[in-house]
């Protein structure tokens, strides 16, 4: 966009005419970034892959957030009475934790898988809206640092990441803890919702040719299903939060029971949302389970049309279920009837897909890399927390459980046993083809074992303590109600304790085996797995524009069926290696098109996500900064709109000497 | 190729990571005598969820364990062992549609008796008695209103922290709140039900013996709802009686010149504002009727007339017994229990350590929003006891005056 | 280094400097030099952005700057900003002194006149082709100008237009809307039957019915509103304790009948036919002839009318504060209502008591004005 026009270079003023001023040349510090390397590249990308590992990072750094806030907790409560943190902080601490893992880690950490590999499993060079790409991650990091801004500024939030209502209102939440919460949570939303219409756009339109929709990889089903799961959910939670946020800041009364309102309106809000939200959660590690399976046992997904519909279904039922989180509240027998028995309904689908990654792995030939095992491990330990899930879908048992920490333990185990291991076995499944060196395996199995073993030590013990009648969200425990013997709910409590602290240890090893790995690891080979899909048929780390030559798909797993060939006869299969990942690779790379025309980086989407939380300062402290805000994002918006998607040839300098950093990003370089 | 150390060494520490596991759930059964335990139901109510629940448990470990089974069977048996490339099966459509059939008919078998005992725990039109419980930040209040059950109630009781109870009669519990969310639940007796402000929310306790049976707030309400507790107190119907009995008798005033004497002149001016105590009258011999709402923002605060003849407070956090006098009480036999209970709290008996702690600065002894210079979103009302700077003596007469409010 | 644009204002920057430093030396005020120096480092600020931006930069030695100087390019065409800015000057400073809403159309003007000024020289200079300059600047300020000005258009035609409805009278009124909307609907179907009726013609028309309905809506604004009845509700008698009555009041017009679901109310009150008040609590079998409430909790209860005559619910709760936290204020009668309910109908009744009933010389009561054998005690523990 110009801002500041500079006139052309042309001799034309000696023959006496007037110069020539055009609009399309540009001056001064505003100009268009075009670098494709260094700093300035990660920061003004629009490029998928980058903004992958950038939700990835941003992604993991809050799990680490989260990580820290858990332990804190489990300090707290390893003891009775335990005096590390106050009461206060202690009900801040549960609830940054809970809304760290859920809307700064796990949904930015599907986004990051999504947005590296969606195009690459489809065959595109990118997303359909890459601007809009690189806004959503901006959004969503600005709307992160927001939140957690209010750790310094009076107080985190200290609802619950439930937040029910009159508790969130200002009498009973008298600090802005809540309004940083809910403000950031809305500019977290604007991330997702626009990532959702993203991918989706993406999915139904720019496959390649030949890749039917029941010819893509199951990951990439399973981020689409979210997609529609956000798409839906988010408007959702957005209502009730404004409804939340004009409640503390305007003064409404949607929630205030003296001036008429039903507090029940805030749940029914809430778990509309919430209960998509965990499929939001749990989908695309399935996903990578349903990649990594086939790979490590030599065979395909077994009964890939029900993994896939089965998805759906999850996807689909999920919004039926949500009062499941209310058999307490008193909606009533009826109510609890229905939601009861939808509940045992959408185990069904889960069950399939349990059912059918066990048949991948019967009869294959099973290799036990990292990534399998945490895959492996997925499978083990989603099991129990769906079983677990089972036994609160029966309304009477929940009223027991509900509120307790047998529901903490569920929701662990499918949370951290269902996503967090299938994002591990994604990260050491696919760090050769994203960094182009594989992770140590003998640090990645010590990594898996103590982070299994430390889940199971720190939430199995929870659900005894939650049987036992500890309730949850509580800051101390006490002696009194402990219970005697040796293994009463302190000993469990003590032993959850030490769980977390072996998770994190866990945790760290890997992020020393990144370390380890980035310094001194040699480079990977281009197909180390033997994968299957079609993110494997690129370089690794894949080129700028990912494929030299869009592929052209004649079956599901396309990249395995050109590897190998069926030479066996009748009834007989006889799988022979045809061609190896080079070749093929190679083959392609021969084919490729010389036009390649790649979108151009930019600072605006930046610009108008950084705007969202000078807005929300604003609303929250000074009208006018709001205004100010306001005004940021207005422009940003204006000069978005008019920037062209490819930046004009007269936007790069010629390079001073032949410097890498301004070469043109429009022609397929071998970057 | 990156490493692949032997898979037999992995497939036996996963054996032993679930045997591990299992272990550790078979010893759970012999945690005992947790007050809390969902799983040591004392009343029909519980009774009926129990028998629900330990059979779904049953299926669902069994479920558990098969599939653990055969994912180690699996991983043992098909192991990378040189094998060439296997059968690149697809899937097999009739095998999927019955694994998928089974689990739904399993389900199907557990909702038929779900609906049925959710039905049964939702019947009110039996109850023969019926007590009123209100949750407010961060203690109970309790109210019996006069009706026939119960062995006939003919004046409206209030009290605060433990309910008492008739052994063996279907009590209906009514309940809402004065501010945020609370939830009643009283593991032994019934599951919990929420108590929403605005709403009257009902739930069935019933216990089948004399006893004490521990309860706490379960659902997130601010600040100390960690220390937001309460008790069911079963009683005999005879020893019922006798507590009805107790709680309607008239006031007695304490001895001229006595030590409990100046702690009534000490409550009138410091606590009668917002602790009502029935009965006490004011210099004129005017009724002291207690305006809470004036300084507390839900409006109520526990009423004190007979704090003695329960054995908690400041929302059952506090023990108002000395350990033994507890244990006394609380490890009771059923047959004992009626009479250790309705001894009430005794000279002897009395902990006035906590007690007095919390007369001395009841928000350090329990975190309340009762700082007077941080009221402002709530009026400058606050919710729970401020500090009252209260001398040394002040406090012994209180304490004096009220041990005698039995 | 230095441009020409910059030296001005690093030059005053400097002055700036040098004049905090002495201020704060000699005057030794906090405030003067805390300003200058805040102005010393904007006009740095400012001049640095102009150095490296290298605006207005004219030296002497650059010969070809004759030719791409501001001076050189074509000259300004016609504007009317400098008049609308001028206006709104005058409307702020006239405002200032007379009505507050002319300093808002002021400050509107000035807004408007500053923007499209900016747009329009910027636009002026961006090419030497006045066609291309005016798509750049339509492309540029389209977007926010005509959603805007249709905005603002709309928003001033609805406004004129709600003006007039309110001047008129409640007969007046909807013969007014019809006939308008009369006219609307004739000119409508004229222009879509005759289609070679020139544009000129239709924007004429249209233009002075616009300016008909500002007009309109102008002189309706100051004429002032018509007489509004404002209408008392149930809170209303109850503040003025008068709720004990039977006939019928002002409150109990249009007063509605029944209630949407709402669940788990505390009890219900049912008049019934045979003149007797009885109450049902939530989880109590039968019916009983007392009710009890939670003390300071906002309470619903269902009242429900099955008598043959219109009839109304009272609460009487005894004496209340006047201030509710305040034990010195004059206490008054606590009375909630309903409003008058058919045979058949049901109302919702929302109430809070502030004190027990051991309190109260008198019990309260649920009671029906009008039959005195109707009526429920309210006991608060």
């Amino acid at each position: 966009m110009a801002i500041i026009e500079r006139p052309a270079p042309a001799p034309s003023r000696l023959v006496g005419a007037p110069p020539r001023v055009t609009a399309d040349t540009s001056y001064g510090v505003f100009r268009r970034p075009v670098e494709t390397t260094g700093w300035r590249s990660w920061l003004f990308t629009v490029d998928h892959k980058k903004i992958g590992i950038m939700y990835g990072v941003a992604a993991f750094a809050f799990f680490v957030i989260g990580g820290l806030e858990a332990l804190l907790i489990r300090a707290q409560l390893a003891g009775p009475d335990g005096t590390l943190l106050s009461a206060s902080v202690y009900n801040q601490m549960f609830t940054m934790h809970a809304t760290s893992m859920v809307f700064l880690f796990a949904m930015p950490m599907a986004a990051a898988f999504g947005n590296y590999f969606l195009p690459l499993q489809i065959g595109a060079r990118d997303v359909a809206f890459p601007r809009l790409n690189a806004f959503g991650f901006w959004c969503f990091l600005a709307g992160a640092i927001f939140v957690n801004l209010s750790w310094f500024l009076g107080g985190a939030a200290d609802g619950g990441w439930f937040m029910y209502a009159p508790n969130s209102s200002v009498p009973f939440s008298p600090t802005h803890g809540i309004d940083f919460w809910g403000l950031g949570l809305q500019i977290t939303g604007i991330a997702s919702l626009t990532g959702a219409i993203n991918l989706i756009v993406t999915v139904l339109n720019m496959r390649t040719k030949g890749m039917s929709l029941m010819r893509m990889p199951v990951l990439t089903w399973m981020v689409l299903v979210i997609q529609f799961l956000l798409l839906f959910a988010i408007p959702v939670i957005t209502v009730a939060l404004f409804l939340l946020m004009f409640q503390r800041i305007f003064g409404a009364t949607f929630f205030s029971v003296a001036d008429g309102a039903d507090p029940l309106l805030w749940q029914h809000l809430f778990w509309i949302f919430g209960h998509p939200e965990v499929y939001i959660l749990v989908l695309p590690s399935f996903g990578i389970v349903s990649e990594v399976l086939p790979v490590f046992s030599k065979k395909p997904l077994f009964g890939y049309p029900f993994v896939v519909f089965s998805g759906a279904a999850i996807g689909f039922v999920g919004w039926g279920v949500w009062a499941h989180h209310m058999f307490a509240s008193g909606i009533g027998p009826v109510s609890v009837m229905v939601f009861s028995i939808a509940t045992m309904a959408i185990a069904v689908p889960t069950g399939v897909k349990i059912i059918n990654w066990t048949l991948t792995m019967w009869g294959g030939k099973l290799k036990f890399t990292t990534a399998m095992l945490f895959a492996i491990g997925l499978v083990v330990q989603f099991t129990l927390g769906g079983l677990s899930g089972v036994t609160h879908a029966v309304a009477p048992s929940d009223t027991q459980q509900t509120d307790t920490y047998y529901i903490v333990a569920h929701f662990h185990y499918v949370l951290f046993g269902g996503a967090v291991l299938g994002f591990f076995a994604g990260f050491y499944y696919w760090w050769p083809k994203v960094f182009g060196k594989c992770l140590d395996e003998r640090l990645g199995k010590i990594n898996f074992w103590l982070m299994s073993i430390g889940m199971n030590l720190t939430f199995g013990p929870m659900h005894i303590i939650g049987l036992q009648g500890q309730p949850r969200r509580m800051y101390v425990w006490t002696e009194a109600r402990a219970g005697e013997g040796f293994f009463n709910m302190g000993f469990w409590n003590l032993v959850a304790s030490i769980g977390a602290f072996t998770i994190a240890v866990g945790v760290l090893l890997f992020i020393f085996n990144v370390v380890k790995t980035t310094r001194s690891a040699p480079p990977a080979p281009l197909d180390p797995w033997d994968a299957r899909t079609l993110e494997w048929m690129t370089t690794s780390p894949p080129k700028a524009h990912n494929f030299d030559a869009l592929p052209e798909v004649h079956a599901l797993d396309e990249f395995f069926h050109r590897k190998y060939e069926d030479v066996g006869e009748e009834g007989h299969h006889d799988l022979r290696r045809v061609a190896t990942a080079e070749e093929i690779l190679a083959g392609e790379e021969a084919k490729g098109d010389h036009h390649i025309h790649l979108p151009s980086p930019s600072y605006w989407p930046m610009v108008l996500a950084f705007s969202l939380p000078v807005v929300a300062i604003g609303v929250i402290y000074a009208p006018v900064v709001a205004i100010i805000g306001a005004v940021f994002a207005l422009l940003a918006m204006f000069g978005w709109a008019l920037e062209p998607a490819v930046a004009d040839e007269s936007d790069y300098e010629p390079p001073a000497d032949d410097a890498p950093g301004t070469e043109l990003a429009t022609v397929g370089s071998s970057e | 190729m990156p490493r692949v150390p032997a898979a037999s060494s992995s497939s036996r520490r996963l054996i032993a990571l679930g045997a591990a596991v299992a272990a550790s759930m078979l010893i759970a059964g012999c945690a005992k005598d947790a007050p809390q335990d969902t799983w040591d139901p004392a009343g029909p109510n519980a009774q009926k969820i129990h028998d629900l629940q330990w059979p779904v448990f049953a299926i669902a470990g069994l479920v558990g364990v098969i599939v653990m089974g055969v994912i180690i069977y699996v991983v043992v048996r098909y192991r990378d062992r040189g094998q060439p490339i296997p059968e690149q099966t697809h899937g097999k459509p009739a095998l999927e549609i019955g694994l998928t059939i089974l689990p739904a008919l399993i389900l199907i078998g557990v909702a038929v008796p779900t609906v049925g005992t959710l039905l049964a725990l939702s019947k009110t039109d039996d109850t023969e008695c019926v007590v009123n419980v209100t949750g407010q930040q961060w203690w109970w209040e309790i109210d019996y209103p006069p009706q026939a059950g119960c062995g006939g109630i003919d004046r409206a009781l209030i009290t605060s922290g433990q309910m008492v109870i008739p052994t063996g009669t279907k009590v209906l519990v009514r309940g809402t709140s004065r501010d945020v969310i609370h939830s009643w639940w009283i593991p032994r007796l019934n599951g919990k039900r929420d108590m929403v402000p605005g709403r009257v929310q009902t739930v069935r306790l019933e216990a089948d013996e004399p006893g004490i049976y521990a309860g706490q707030c379960t659902e997130f309400c601010g600040l100390s709802h960690a220390n937001m507790r309460m008790e069911v107190v079963a009683l005999s119907p005879e020893d019922f009686a006798t507590w009805l009995a107790n709680q309607t008798a008239e006031y007695t005033a304490p001895e001229e010149s006595s030590l409990a004497a100046d702690g009534e002149a000490v409550f009138l001016s410091q606590c009668a504002s917002c602790h009502q105590v029935d009965g006490l009258l004011t210099a004129d011999g005017a009724p002291a009727i207690a305006a809470p709402e004036t300084r507390v923002y839900a409006g109520a605060a526990p009423n004190l007339t007979h704090l003695m003849s329960r054995n908690t407070f400041a929302g059952a956090t506090f023990d108002l017994l000395t350990s033994s006098c507890r244990e006394a009480v609380w490890e009771a036999s059923p047959e004992e229990f009626g009479a250790a209970y309705l001894a009430g709290v005794t000279p002897a008996c009395l902990n006035s350590v906590d007690l007095r702690e919390w007369l001395r600065n009841a928000p350090e002894k329990k975190p309340m929003y009762a700082d007077p210079t941080e009221l402002e979103a709530t009026d400058f009302l606050t919710r729970g006891m401020p500090y009252l700077a209260l001398s040394e003596e002040q406090i012994d007469q209180l304490v004096a005056y009220l041990l005698e409010r039995q | 280094m230095f441009t020409t644009g910059s030296k001005l204002l690093f030059g005053g920057g400097t002055v700036a400097a040098v004049g905090a430093v002495l201020y704060g030396v000699l005057v030794a005020g906090a405030l003067g030099t805390v300003g200058l120096t805040f102005a010393a480092a904007v006009l740095w600020l400012l001049g640095g952005i102009s150095a490296v931006t290298r605006d207005a930069n004219v030296s002497s030695m650059d010969v070809d700057a004759l030719h791409y100087t501001a001076a050189a390019a074509p000259a300004p065409s016609a504007s009317m900003w400098p008049a609308v800015g001028a206006l709104g000057v005058v409307l702020l400073a006239v405002g200032l002194v007379t009505y507050q809403v002319v300093v808002v159309f002021g400050l509107i003007a000035l807004v408007a006149a500053g923007a499209e000024w900016m747009v329009q020289a910027w636009s002026e200079r961006v090419s030497d082709d006045a066609g291309r300059n005016a798509g750049i600047r339509g492309r540029l300020a389209h977007p926010l100008e005509f959603p805007v000005l249709a905005a603002v258009g709309v928003a001033v035609l609805v406004y004129s237009f709600s003006r007039i409805m309110l001047v008129l009278s409640k007969t007046g009124g909807p013969v007014a809307f019809g006939l308008i909307a009369l006219a609307v609907l004739v000119a409508g179907f004229i222009v879509a039957v005759k289609p070679t009726l020139k544009t000129g013609m239709i924007g004429a028309v249209a233009a002075v019915g616009a300016l008909g309905l500002v007009a309109g809506g102008i002189a309706s604004a100051l004429e002032g509103e018509r007489d509004i009845e404002v209408h008392e509700t149930t809170g209303g008698l109850a503040e003025h304790g008068e709720c004990a009555t039977a006939e019928e009041t002002h409150a109990d017009e249009n007063a509605s009948q029944s209630v949407a679901a709402k669940a788990n109310v505390t009890g219900e009150v049912t008049l019934r036919s045979d003149g007797t008040l009885v109450a049902r609590s939530l989880g109590i079998a039968g019916t009983a002839d007392s009710i009890v409430v939670t003390r300071n909790n906002p309470t619903n209860i269902l009242f429900r009318n099955d008598s043959d005559e219109a009839r109304r619910l009272v609460l009487d709760a005894g004496l209340r504060y006047e201030d509710p936290t305040d034990t010195s204020s004059e206490q008054v009668p606590a009375q909630h209502c309903t409003a008058l309910v058919e045979k058949g109908g049901t109302q919702l009744l929302t109430f809070t008591i502030a004190n027990t009933s051991a309190a109260q010389d008198a019990p309260m009561t649920f009671s029906i004005p009008g039959l005195d054998a109707a009526s429920v005690e309210v006991v608060v523990p």
